[in-house]
């Protein structure tokens, strides 16, 4: 079996900071995680930018938003998607 | 079972935000308990061949107790509390450490031929990043040169480094 790797990048911290958030990273890949941000400054304020969202973001419910936004959401998703 | 944890000045840990009872005068902070199911819960701290990858601001040796599982770059008890301030981790052992990891990274970058100049380059810029990513740096460029084994053994350097100075055990 291949050793297991000893750090990672701040592109990766990126691609998994939602399933470091939900806690939804194995143990071997939050201590990873954790490392880089001990010592990126950069990162650790994304991640924090990122948790203020969700903590933001999560208490909005589907009702709660105008239609026109709501519309205007979907539609930038589905751009987004085809991009 | 005797280990190490790093906090933030305010006695908080750095990830978990949960905030510890701080040793004083002598006496040692209160039990914290947690169950054990690493990097989620339970109460982490680091051997001293872990310091390197953690270094923080303030340092602590603490007592684990109970069951303690050893991770790759940890250690996770289901009962912990802080026995004293590590007192020699300060700011100018902060400095001489990070100095030294930066040293030891331009003698790196200037070990092979040609020299990895652009490594070296984010060494100086890097100094105010601190111990933690001054260590990581000077990793790297030992890892750039001769691969994962020579990471390893560059942090491992930077433990020895440590626990001299800090006068630790390990």
């Amino acid at each position: 079996m291949a050793e297991p790797a000893d750090h990672i990048t701040c592109e990766e911290v990126v691609a998994l900071v939602s399933d470091y958030l939900d806690g939804a990273l194995p143990p071997e890949q939050v201590e990873l995680f954790e490392q880089h941000l001990n010592f990126c400054e950069g990162c650790g304020a994304y991640v924090e930018q990122m948790r203020t969202t969700v903590a933001a973001v999560g208490r909005i419910r589907e009702e709660d938003l105008p239609a026109d936004t709501l519309d205007r959401l979907l539609a930038a998703f589905r751009d987004w998607r085809r991009q | 079972m005797i280990a190490y944890k790093f906090l933030q000045p305010d006695g908080t840990s750095p990830f978990s935000g949960f905030r510890w009872t701080l040793p004083e005068e002598g006496a040692p902070g209160q039990w914290v308990e947690a169950a054990v199911d690493p990097c989620r819960s339970g109460v982490h701290a680091c051997r001293v061949s872990d310091l390197p990858f953690w270094a923080g601001r303030t340092l602590y040796e603490i007592e684990l107790d109970g069951e303690v599982v050893e991770h790759r770059r940890k250690l996770v008890g289901s009962r912990g509390r802080l026995l004293r301030r590590i007192e020699a981790w300060d700011d100018d052992l902060r400095d001489a450490y990070t100095r030294a990891c930066a040293d030891r990274a331009h003698e790196l970058a200037f070990s092979v031929s040609p020299p990895l100049e652009h490594w070296d380059a984010v060494v100086e810029p890097a100094v105010g990043g601190g111990p933690a990513l001054l260590g990581f740096v000077a990793a790297r460029i030992a890892e750039e040169i001769s691969g994962p084994a020579a990471y390893r053994d560059e942090r491992y350097k930077q433990a020895s480094w440590l626990a001299g100075h800090l006068g630790l055990d390990g």
